[in-house]
């Protein structure tokens, strides 16, 4: 019934505090900046996937759509340098644009067949990104990316403080939004939809119109987590950061944290993401003080382990908790 | 003048015809039965009439016009922008490598002023330039293909169920389809959708709007429970409902839009005698609150008792039809139906 449940404003309440104990930089930081950024495509995967029931293995192509929306907008070496504020909302808005023109054709598939289009649509992305090199600087990245300015004050790429709290303040904002919707006429078709097609349809509901809403709400927040991503590096980097484990990772995120749950994915993005930049760079570094690992023998690093660490996990939840670790909870009808 | 027109519907799977020219008509505030055995055709019937099938012969007219989408002034205009998007889409795509060069990376320098109006000339004169087979020809390919798919969707959605509910003709499920897992005033909710008038924007920025409609349509979503007789577990799941209440909660979220004619497909299969009759009751009290009621029945108790009207159905073919007394008197259809069910 309330729009921030308890879970949710726990999360952000331990998540604004914990830069205090964690000094001004170091791994924490980087590890949590990504996480807010995956946790901004997982929820917009989640309205897709999660409440739609829309599988899209191709979310990593709207980050990239995202990153370079806002590179090519606000970047110095091309002559419209919006400006970092612009640049987000020109991203948005690209974003859902994107999300409805692949939306409108395929969108009557079902099931399977949209998840093998939207797969083909990433790698056909990542394609073109690579060969474009005119605008996007093929494998190079379009880069130095604006820094975002309050007033007269600039944020520093140093300054990760400030990043983290920014970052957490824009996935605030897509809760928000996302939380508004679900309880609402729209997010309830959604559900519906992933509920039961035909009695959906059989109510009223227009299954191709709510499906595309659904699917650009979820590409304009894929391409904001894309956005951000690049801003944070200060350039897009290669294309192939955007390839087809980014889309599964998004997948891993909304899954282990429980389809259709906001809750849940948040917590999917701290614990799939965080094993990646956190738990695993630590124990490699362990690995490699311990003198195992290196350069010299890369199988013994963990971080060459992560794909057969994330499938684990998979497997583990799937068997353990099917509906992820925080499922969705029944709240009463609101609006 | 009635207000369901069926006519001559026929629906062929390949060689198999479900439903053969069938023809009748629905008057405004009757309790309508359609009955017969096993695999007539009742259910196949109820899905043309609510456009989960496009019937393969007929029409069905709904206060007199057959509701579904003529071509008109708005479709055009669709397609234009779409083909005219398509086309300058296919253009670029072939050829942004050279434009961008041409415009963007030839007139800037960095940290100097943009010569807008000497790109914008400059990318108009390249775009000139071009090659018929790489700038001409993709456009009109795209323009066709962009025009031509939004007429094919357009055909496939001429009669889709959305559009029939949203008309006034609401129905159930012979194999109930309740949506699980969400709670029962949120089902009733859904069903209610046709009558709510908030779009996204209202609802991502809790416009005033947005309470207001709330307010009404919760209130309202608890009266249909209420009347249903399940405003006590309005916000358990609908999943775990007992089966008889099932039914009544699909009765109820078929009601939510205020239909003006509500399809009951074999509502009582599986009830016990009092669910029954219970069941009778609510039948009657929906027809009460002025909704037309259609419904396809096994149970010769129920029907004979509340319908003012029968069909009978027997291989697809209507072969008989009247008030229940009619029914009960006419001898094929004793003999198709009645006659096998004994002493019911």
């Amino acid at each position: 019934m309330r729009l921030l449940p308890t879970p949710i404003l726990a999360y952000f309440a331990i998540m604004a505090a914990l830069p205090l104990f964690m000094g001004t930089s170091g791994l924490f930081y980087d590890a949590f900046q990504a996480i807010f950024v995956f946790s901004l495509v997982g929820l917009g995967l989640n309205v897709v996937t999660g409440f739609t029931g829309l599988l899209n293995l191709g979310m990593a192509a709207f980050m990239a759509i995202g990153a370079y929306t806002f590179a090519i907008l606000t970047s110095d070496i091309y002559p419209f340098q919006i400006g970092f504020w612009w640049g987000i909302v020109a991203t948005v808005v690209i974003g859902a644009v994107a999300g409805f023109l692949l939306g409108a054709p395929t969108l009557g598939l079902s099931g399977d067949y949209l998840a093998i289009v939207t797969m083909g649509f990433g790698e056909i992305t990542l394609d073109v990104l690579k060969n474009l090199d005119a605008v996007t600087k093929g494998t190079q990245g379009i880069n130095p990316l604006p820094r975002p300015t309050f007033g007269s004050w600039t944020l520093e790429l140093q300054q990760e403080r400030g990043w983290y709290w920014l970052l957490l303040g824009f996935v605030l904002l897509a809760v928000l939004a996302v939380r508004r919707l679900e309880r609402s006429r729209s997010g309830r078709a959604w559900l519906s939809i992933r509920e039961d097609a035909l009695a959906s349809q059989c109510m009223g509901i227009p299954p191709k119109r709510t499906k595309m809403i659904a699917f650009s709400t979820g590409s304009a927040l894929a391409a904001l987590g894309g956005a951000l991503f690049a801003a944070l590096l200060s350039s897009t980097g290669e294309p192939a950061s955007y390839d087809f484990q980014v889309s599964i990772l998004a997948l891993c995120i909304v899954i282990v944290g429980g389809m259709g749950s906001v809750a849940g994915t948040l917590v999917g993005a701290v614990v799939m993401v965080g094993m990646n930049s956190l738990v695993l760079v630590k124990l490699a570094d362990w690995a490699g003080a311990a003198g195992v690992g290196g350069a010299s023998n890369v199988l013994a690093s963990p971080n060459n382990w992560k794909y057969l660490i994330f499938g684990l996990a998979l497997i583990l939840v799937v068997r353990l908790k099917p509906d992820g670790l925080l499922p969705p909870r029944l709240e009463g009808g609101s609006g | 003048m009635s207000l369901l027109e069926v006519r001559g519907i026929t629906m062929r799977f390949g060689g198999l015809t479900a439903v053969d020219d069938v023809t009748f008509n629905v008057t405004e505030g009757q309790i309508f039965a359609v009955i017969g055995p096993n695999g007539a055709g009742k259910t196949t019937l109820f899905n043309a009439i609510t456009g989960v099938y496009e019937p393969t012969d007929g029409t069905v007219r709904f206060r007199g016009s057959p509701v579904r989408l003529e071509p008109d002034a708005r479709l055009g205009f669709r397609a234009a922008v779409v083909a005219i998007v398509a086309g300058l889409g296919a253009f670029l795509a072939i050829n942004i490598q050279e434009l961008w060069t041409v415009g963007i990376a030839a007139n800037y320098v960095l940290n100097q002023p943009f010569p807008w109006e000497k790109a914008v000339a400059d990318v108009l004169h390249a775009a000139r330039g071009v090659p018929f087979a790489w700038g001409v020809l993709p456009a009109i390919l795209g323009a066709g293909v962009g025009a031509g798919t939004v007429v094919a969707l357009w055909q496939r959605s001429r009669r889709t169920p959305d559009l029939i509910a949203r008309a006034g003709l609401a129905r159930t499920f012979q194999n109930i389809r309740l949506f699980t897992d969400l709670s029962l005033v949120e089902n009733v909710l859904v069903g209610m959708d046709s009558r709510m008038r908030n779009g996204f924007w209202t609802n991502l920025l809790r416009l005033p709007a947005f309470s207001h409609e709330r307010a009404w349509t919760e209130r309202e979503a608890l009266d249909l429970l209420q009347f249903v007789g399940l405003s006590e577990r309005a916000h358990e799941a609908a999943g775990s409902l007992p089966y008889g209440h099932r039914r009544r909660l699909e009765i109820a979220r078929a009601l939510a839009s205020k239909p003006a004619v509500l399809l009951l497909d074999e509502p009582a299969a599986g009830m016990n005698p009092s669910e029954m009759v219970e069941l009778m009751e609510l039948i009657r009290r929906v027809r009460d609150r002025g909704v037309t009621v259609i419904l396809i029945e096994h149970h010769m108790k129920l029907v004979m008792g509340i319908s003012d009207r029968i069909v009978v159905l027997q291989y697809g073919k209507l072969i008989g039809q009247g008030t229940p007394a009619e029914i009960r008197a006419d001898r094929r259809c004793i003999e198709a139906y009645l006659g096998t069910e004994g002493e019911e």
